[in-house]
């Protein structure tokens, strides 16, 4: 009985009705979903075939999310039809999805942290003799899908004590632990090492050859080549095109993603220069997520931090700002050396940092326009008397000017921040930038979640910054970002700066050749150049 | 202004939420009024004008810290504590010193206290991170033991006269002194909320910690004084009730915990976090008055009261949970 | 010193950190209680100790769920009182009915007491798992209705004329010198940890509770545990609601007003988290034996009964202290 549920051919033969390669298996046709006034999906089509790998392209917010969560039964659908092994489906539900046989691989983990690895595996579909758990026999399902998937996991290690990439590979192993005929994977390589990634890609291959149907989301170039056999790509909510990747370039797709190519989309930015604001030297973190980081950030040039996600390039903006205690190291902004740093102190030193998360570092989100724009400058004499009474006069007068200058689209200048879209909260939060006299400003992903007219606008707010003789730091997992947007770029891998490249030599090739492990050689070199 | 024009054109979703309550309490007075003319006779009206003020202080606290997404379940115990203590101050000058100076050092007591326990509550909440709802379940449990120890269990009498009157009978422009309190307090607390870095930190920081913090605040000094704010407001209702009671009562402030939370609520506070004003423990206070006015001018039981402000609280919550819904 | 070692220690040695230093808590407070005041052993009073440690361990596993779920049930005292209150006057009614077997009047009236208390589970698990209001809220707004109720059919005055059935039997009834509630709160605590650890049930509650929208993705329905978990928390409070009852031989509107705060204690200081996801029965029932020594102690050496809160209640905040300083430890260095 366990035997088959782990083999996808034996568990069809048992299980579900057999299918031809080839065979649709999932069919969506003009879909259409929304959140309010805010239109996630909009006559979205999307097809599945059995054997086959099927990327689906877009950048963030471009509702590759809201897709996958419809056709697992996450979310709802509002007008459209969804097809499923050729029968309509009406009203899907996550444990239904799962019965038919779709597994998915979540990119936020759906993982218990509290509960083992073990118990995180089976979650929801636990083996029973009667009311007991048959535990010796999960225990030895476990042991052979862990084997399969070759991940070296202790099936009684709580998942909060794992770290990323554990948990993603408990995520997998999940998904494969039951018979499939559609594996949907969001995003699964992102914090995965370069090996296990190959790993992982080699099963892939194998499931794709098992004859399952898989839904591959990614916006990472090489492994789009290498996988991908179908390609749709979606832009803002909308359907834009779906390709054979065997005649289709990478030019061609990103420029179908972006609906533009990258010489117009992203700015031309002036490079010069000056003085060192900032210096790091020796700084180690006290959670371990980065050690042993040297670098400088001067006045006018954008310098940008690339690497995996969970790489600690963000944790590096974070220490800079006083968010993440050091062990050691210092930090140093201009002439003063930070001690017991703190946002407080940051602040005060002229650091601005527009956090990853708006939704619980960036923005109070039932709060007004006016108190979000002005809260990191109360203590300034531009709002208040001695750091104690409002001028509210002055803030509403800020309000309306940033509202006029940064475009944000908004109801009043009482609206509540959760009234607004993704890429005007993001625009409110880099308002606050402008309320009173920075040097250096730190951007945390600056466009996650924003539509592609905002990202312009964000990313011409950088360009005024930086040629006003600013200092700009990004960090960014979106690499064509980081990539074009930087003048320096410090590449980030397990917590260590390996490598930084300047002007000229910033290249997609170059920077992908120090994201992973295997190109230590290289890396250690330019390491040491900086 | 901009946004001011726009709803001109008399938003009716807009307004409609503001005149809810006021229509409620209006309707309650008219419903028990239709039903016993005593209700708006001019006695039981400075009734419930002396009673709402006495409420609206323990709701106000309660205000406060729900503002900073908290509880203060200690409110209670604070007032009888200082109902206590600040009696026993008061009976003990005395005769030494004469009534002027006793109530004015039995008042300044009370406030003192308020303020301590206050300072106690947020010391645990800010600075040593504890959930709010188990300290001051357990100071809850503190505060009343130290109550009814100082106290030996039994009212403190033979308060001095000029106590209760300066604190209770007295009348300015033919207003009751514990409304002249309340809209004191009300305006004061209303300038802290809206117009001082202080009231608009609280705020943030009650919708989200990390947005103050990023934002540079010092979040738990504004935290820990929104504990002591609450404990300060706590103890003048404390010193009011004694006053109208014209004793310490060991126990003054047992029922208060659980309808101080439903005046607040009702009135608009979101357990949340981030939002509720001024208008919230005034309307709630009002309106928990003149409900529990009326039932006993009905002569309900007094066992059923709490069946009604228990129902109260809970659709209260649920309007709450309507209100924020899909944030 | 000896904190250090001990917290030292528990680092080192993974058996020690999983079950805490309360055993050992609770067995110094015995060895000095022995010492200090040879009467703690005394057969009559461990038996006493036992007792109280029984209501209150069943009622602190009913909490533990509803904690275990991501919620609170301050209820649990006011159904404590309803059930009291319903089961004393079924009984009554039922007599009067004129049924003859005293033993059927007894079962039926526990069986119909019990189900106001049901009713008040499902009306917390309505509001909190459906309508999604605050779970302290609703059980806050339900207790005072409870105990209004409770209150109002009483009129203040008990209910007496319980059969000897109830009241001896039940209530005063040994077996091998320990009385029938030691036996029921180890049934239940069995029954409560066979499902913790054994069956899918157990293990949803833990799901719900660590992270909901986890647990919603990989199928579960939610909702129905969160319901469940205030249902079965009223249940074992009815339960206790009865025995209590049969112990003070009466029906009152009065009874269990200490148990809410002090099932939250039990639950804090066993280690039960209050962000959800956590907690052990057996680590509850230490914690509520703990809590029995410890106000039996109090009581042997004569410290004032206005004292016991005080001294609870700083109980429960270093144990909650001691929690949340293990948790940014932990933050710290994971």
């Amino acid at each position: 009985m366990t035997e088959h549920m782990i083999e996808p051919d034996a568990a069809l033969a048992s299980g579900h009705p057999a299918h031809k390669a080839g065979e649709t298996l999932i069919e969506l046709r003009d879909l259409d979903k929304s959140y309010g006034a805010f239109k996630a999906l909009q006559g979205m089509q999307f097809e599945l075939r059995a054997g086959e790998i099927h990327v689906l392209f877009g950048e963030n917010g471009a509702g590759k999310s809201t897709l996958i969560q419809i056709i697992c039964g996450v979310q709802g659908f509002d007008s459209g039809s969804y097809r499923l092994f050729d029968e309509p489906v009406s009203v899907m539900t996550p444990a239904l999805a799962h019965d038919k046989g779709v597994s998915i691989v979540f990119q936020e983990f759906s993982l218990i942290p509290e509960m083992t690895v073990e118990e995180n595996l089976f979650l929801g579909h636990e083996l029973v003799q009667g009311l007991r758990l048959a535990k010796t026999e999960m225990r030895r399902k476990v042991h052979a899908v862990l084997d399969r998937l070759g991940f070296a996991l202790d099936p009684r290690a709580r998942v909060r004590n794992l770290r990323r990439a554990h948990q993603q590979m408990v995520e997998i192993a999940k998904a494969l632990l039951w018979d499939c005929r559609v594996l949907i994977l969001d995003e699964p390589t992102a914090s995965l090492t370069d090996q296990e990634a190959a790993q992982l890609f080699d099963i892939i291959e194998q499931l794709r050859a098992d004859g399952l149907g898989i839904v591959y989301v990614s916006h990472r170039m090489p492994e789009i080549s290498r996988l991908a056999d179908r390609v749709t790509v979606l832009r803002d909510g909308k359907y834009i095109d779906t390709v054979q990747m065997a005649d289709t370039s990478e030019k061609e797709l990103v420029q179908l993603m972006t609906g533009r190519t990258f010489d117009e989309f992203f700015p031309e930015i002036t490079r010069s220069a000056g003085d060192t604001l900032m210096q790091f030297e020796g700084v180690t973190l006290q959670r371990g997520m980065a050690h042993d980081l040297s670098f400088s950030v001067r006045r006018g040039e954008v310098l940008g931090f690339a690497g995996l996600a969970g790489c600690g390039k963000s944790e590096v903006l974070r220490a800079a700002f006083g968010l993440e205690p050091l062990s050691s190291g210092q930090i140093t902004c201009g002439s003063t050396r930070l001690e017991r740093h703190s946002p407080r102190k940051a602040l005060n030193n002229r650091i601005c940092y527009f956090p990853s998360d708006r939704a619980t570092e960036g923005l109070a989100m039932s709060q007004n326009l006016i108190s979000n724009s002005t809260v990191a400058a109360l203590d300034d004499e531009k709002f208040s008397r001695r750091g104690m009474l409002l001028k509210r006069p002055a803030e509403r007068s800020f309000a309306k000017e940033i509202i006029e200058k940064l475009k944000i689209r908004t109801p009043g200048l009482n609206a509540r921040a959760d009234q607004l879209s993704g890429g005007n909260k993001q625009k409110l939060m880099i308002a606050r930038g402008l309320s009173r006299e920075f040097d250096i400003f730190l951007f945390d992903e600056p466009t996650v979640g924003v539509d592609i007219q905002a990202k312009l606008e964000i990313y011409d707010v950088i360009k005024t910054l930086t040629e006003a003789g600013k200092a700009v730091v990004i960090a960014s997992s979106e690499l064509a970002e980081v990539m074009h947007m930087s003048h320096r770029v410090i590449v980030m891998r397990e917590g260590a700066i390996v490598g930084e490249l300047d002007g000229d030599e910033v290249t997609e090739q170059a920077l992908l050749s120090h994201f992973f492990a295997h190109e230590e050689p290289a890396a250690q070199a330019a390491g040491e150049v900086n | 202004m901009a946004d001011e024009t726009q709803s001109t054109p008399l938003d009716m979703r807009a307004i409609a939420p503001h005149l809810l309550l006021p229509l409620a309490i209006i309707g309650v007075v008219v419903f028990f009024a239709a039903l016993q003319p005593a209700m708006i006779s001019g006695g039981n009206v400075v009734n419930i004008m002396k009673q709402s003020s006495l409420f609206f202080f323990v709701a106000a606290a309660q205000l406060v810290v729900i503002i900073t997404r908290g509880f203060d379940l200690s409110v209670g115990a604070n007032v009888s504590l200082v109902s206590v203590v600040s009696s026993m101050v008061m009976t003990s000058l005395l005769p030494g010193l004469g009534t002027g100076i006793g109530v004015f050092a039995g008042v300044c007591t009370g406030l003192a206290i308020g303020a301590a326990l206050g300072a106690i509550n947020g010391a645990l909440v800010a600075y040593a991170r504890i959930n709010p709802f188990i300290v001051t379940l357990a100071t809850m449990s503190i505060f009343t033991g130290i109550a009814t120890t100082v106290s030996g269990g039994f009212p403190i009498f033979n308060l001095p006269e000029g106590f209760s009157f300066a604190l209770n009978q007295m009348k300015i422009l033919a207003l009751p002194i514990p409304l002249v309190i309340a809209g004191a307090v009300a305006w004061a607390l209303h300038f802290m909320l809206t117009r001082t870095v202080h009231g608009r930190v609280l705020y943030v920081l009650g919708d989200s910690n990390e947005v103050a913090h990023v934002g540079g605040r010092r979040v738990r000094e504004h935290l820990f004084f929104a504990y002591v704010t609450s404990g300060i407001l706590a103890a003048i209702a404390g010193l009011l009730m004694t006053a109208q009671t014209g004793s310490g009562e060991p126990n003054l402030g047992t029922s208060l915990v659980l309808s101080s939370i439903a005046a607040a609520v009702i009135g608009g506070a979101s357990l949340r976090g981030g939002t509720g004003t001024i208008s919230a423990p005034i309307y709630g206070a009002l309106l928990i008055t003149c409900l529990s006015i009326g039932m006993n001018l009905q002569q309900i039981n007094g066992s059923l009261q709490p069946v009604v402000i228990g129902a109260i609280l809970i659709f209260g919550a649920a309007l709450d949970a309507y209100r924020t819904r899909g944030r | 010193m000896t904190a250090q070692t001990i917290r030292n220690t528990a680092r080192r040695n993974p058996i020690l950190a999983s079950i805490g230093i309360l055993p050992i808590v609770l067995i110094v407070t015995c060895g000095l209680l022995a010492l200090y005041e040879p009467r703690f052993l005394r057969s009559s009073n461990l038996i006493n100790v036992l007792r109280n440690a029984s209501f209150l361990s069943i009622i602190s596993a009913g909490q533990m769920l509803v904690i275990i779920v991501g919620g609170f049930d301050i209820s649990v005292g006011a159904i404590v009182a309803l059930t009291s209150v319903s089961s004393a006057l079924s009984i009554v009614w039922l007599a009067d009915l004129g049924i003859g077997s005293t033993a059927v009047i007894v079962a039926l009236g526990c069986l119909l007491g019990l189900i106001p208390g049901i009713l008040v589970g499902l009306a917390n698990g309505f509001f909190v798992s459906v309508m999604k209001i605050s779970p302290f809220m609703v059980t806050i707004g339900t207790m005072t209705m409870a105990a209004g109720i409770a209150g109002y059919v009483t009129g203040g005055t008990p209910i007496y004329d319980l059969p000897e059935l109830f009241t001896r039997e039940i209530g005063r009834g040994s077996l091998f010198r320990l009385p029938y509630i030691v036996y029921a709160a180890a049934l239940v605590l069995c029954l409560l940890w066979y499902m913790q650890t054994q069956t899918r049930l157990g293990r949803y509650f833990y799901a719900v509770g660590g992270n909901e929208k986890a647990a919603r993705l990989s199928g579960l329905n939610t909702r129905k545990y969160i319901w469940a978990a205030y249902v079965l928390s009223a249940l074992l409070a009815g339960i206790v609601g009865l025995f209590l009852t049969a112990r003070v031989g009466s029906g009152e509107a009065t009874l269990g007003s200490n148990l809410m705060l002090e099932s939250i204690s039990v639950a804090v200081i066993g280690g039960v988290a209050l962000k959800g996801g956590v907690g052990r029965i057996p680590m509850v029932a230490l914690s509520a034996l703990f809590l029995s020594v410890l106000s039996n102690g109090m009581s042997l050496i004569r410290i004032d009964s206005k004292y016991h809160i005080i001294i609870i209640g700083i109980v429960i905040v270093i144990a909650v202290a001691a929690e949340s300083y293990r948790e940014s430890r932990r933050a710290g260095h994971g």
